[in-house]
């Protein structure tokens, strides 16, 4: 019995050193360095943001990439971790993830629980739907199925755009545009960019087109836990040298530029701080 | 971490009506699914017991087939995968209407029904075959001696297992959020992703979840009690 009290006792003792341990964080960009890793959570079924590479069988794509520059620029190497629309904010909030590049858009009530970069990436929501269903906006939604991502923005604002329509949210857009192409429900809404990324990996992008105007704006901001003000400035500043020397277009380029598939036209500009 | 609770936040105003509304939902696919289940289960089981070779064969792959595999892939089975049953025509009909519901429904029922039927006949194996052997001598057809003599009996036995089986199913039916079916996970997840009050929206959920567990079997006890001691052989 005494025995047992005495492995209760240290057991409790390794648990609250253990406790003590994680709640001491230095600085987190501190903490990435030593380690030498980041961990970037990372969309694993988003083309082209970060979705499973057919050849390769790996996670690619434009978020891929500006995390691999990041964590370059940091010297440091890149672990990458797949997340959904609905788990990365716990992700970064309980620190599993470093940084996070997901397609996220910022919003102020994110901003209550997580911190953002500055905008890397600019896009507004659209309607995907089949051709010729005669649906030319939100406004043709009433009394229809529209299918989005759990969690996502996408689902908040068309239920407040388009109060007359019932949204079907999936786990991911795979399911969500498989309930387009079977006819269950009459469009897919999300970002428009991401739209392309569903039309193109299509096998018939051409049974399929998005219409409409943009009915949201979203910028996309690299997620990271509060109060990590180090981290976040290094991050920013990786992003606006990127833009800067050009690291940006290129990579912007390579995966929504004018030779690929999910051709996008970057008509906006990073606000960059005098250096 | 220093997490700041916000139970107000989920407790009221329209995130309350939200939780509301989810729980409504699970109640009546939970209702709705027991109920056929129960009959689902109690067909196969009486058909598995004729004695025909080939209802046999066909029940005892209904029950293995369902019972072995996960949920979850029945339910996208049936809901990405049905649409090659139907013709066109019904199937357009079909999304116009409450088809993930429906869907719901009949993937939980389905399955549990697989287990229940398993439950029934240990329920009818333990009625001594003096029983069905006599009703068949007193000019009682196979149905009617199982219908007024053996299933009721082996009912009363099995309703302590059957609790379980409808527990499973109330707890299932939140698996049913992956289509599209608002219930009280899916408000959950959705009070999570609008006002990122996770943990509270959790607990909330889980307590409704006990409690409903909670007062099914409360009542089925309360049966038990009353019916149970009238057996006797």
């Amino acid at each position: 019995m005494k025995k047992s009290i005495g492995v209760m006792a240290s057991i409790l003792a390794v648990f609250m050193v253990l406790c003590i341990g994680s709640v001491a964080f230095a600085d987190a960009l501190a903490d990435i360095k030593a380690k030498g890793v980041l961990v970037a959570g990372v969309k694993d079924a988003v083309v082209p943001f970060g979705y499973v590479d057919e050849q390769s069988k790996q996670i690619v794509g434009f978020d891929v990439d500006i995390c691999k520059e990041i964590a370059s620029r940091m010297g440091v190497k890149l672990e990458l971790k797949p997340v959904t629309s609905a788990t990365r904010i716990p992700m970064i909030t309980e620190g599993m993830v470093d940084i996070a590049a997901c397609t996220m858009t910022k919003k102020v009530a994110r901003d209550d629980v997580i911190d953002f970069s500055i905008t890397y990436f600019m896009d507004g929501q659209k309607l995907l739907v089949k051709k010729g269903s005669g649906i030319k906006s939100y406004k043709d939604l009433a009394g229809k199925k529209v299918s989005t991502a759990k969690g996502s923005t996408s689902e908040i604002n068309m239920r407040n755009i388009q109060p007359k329509c019932t949204v079907l949210s999936f786990e991911g857009y795979p399911e969500a545009f498989l309930a387009l192409k079977q006819g269950k429900v009459a469009a897919e809404t999300t970002d428009s960019v991401i739209l392309i990324g569903i039309k193109g990996s299509d096998e018939n992008p051409d049974k399929w087109e998005i219409v409409g105007d943009f009915f949201s704006s979203e910028p996309y901001g690299i997620g990271m836990r509060e109060n990590e003000s180090n981290l976040r400035d290094f991050v920013n500043k990786c992003l606006m040298d990127m833009w800067r020397d050009g690291t940006y277009k290129k990579i912007y380029d390579k995966w929504l530029g004018p030779q690929t598939k999910f051709y996008m036209p970057l008509t906006w500009e990073m606000e960059l701080i005098p250096e | 971490m220093n997490y700041e609770f916000n139970w107000m936040a989920v407790l009221t105003g329209e995130y309350r009506g939200w939780i509301i509304q989810g729980l409504l939902i699970t109640l009546k696919i939970s209702a709705i699914s027991i109920i056929l289940s129960l009959l689902l289960g109690t067909i196969v089981t009486t058909l598995r017991m004729t004695k025909v070779r080939v209802l046999e064969w066909i029940c005892l792959s209904y029950i293995e087939f369902f019972r072995n595999t996960p949920l979850l892939v029945q339910i996208f089975f049936w809901y990405f995968g049905s649409y090659v049953i139907f013709p066109d025509s019904v199937n357009q009909w079909l999304y116009a209407h409450d088809y993930e519901f429906a869907i719901g429904v009949l993937s939980l029922s389905i399955y549990t029904a697989a287990f229940i039927a398993e439950e029934i006949r240990a329920g009818i194996i333990s009625i001594p075959k003096e029983q069905m052997e006599s009703s068949r001598a007193t000019g009682l057809s196979f149905m009617q001696a199982m219908s007024y003599v053996v299933l009721p009996q082996a009912f009363r036995i099995v309703i302590p297992t059957l609790i379980s089986q409808f527990l499973n199913l109330i707890k299932n039916s939140s698996l049913v959020m992956t289509i599209g079916v608002m219930d009280l996970t899916y408000m959950t997840r959705q009070i999570e992703s609008y006002s990122f009050r996770g943990f509270e929206a959790f607990t909330v959920a889980t307590l409704l979840y006990i409690a409903i567990s909670l007062i099914v079997s409360f009542f089925i006890t309360m049966y038990n009690k009353k019916y149970l001691r009238m057996i006797r052989y």
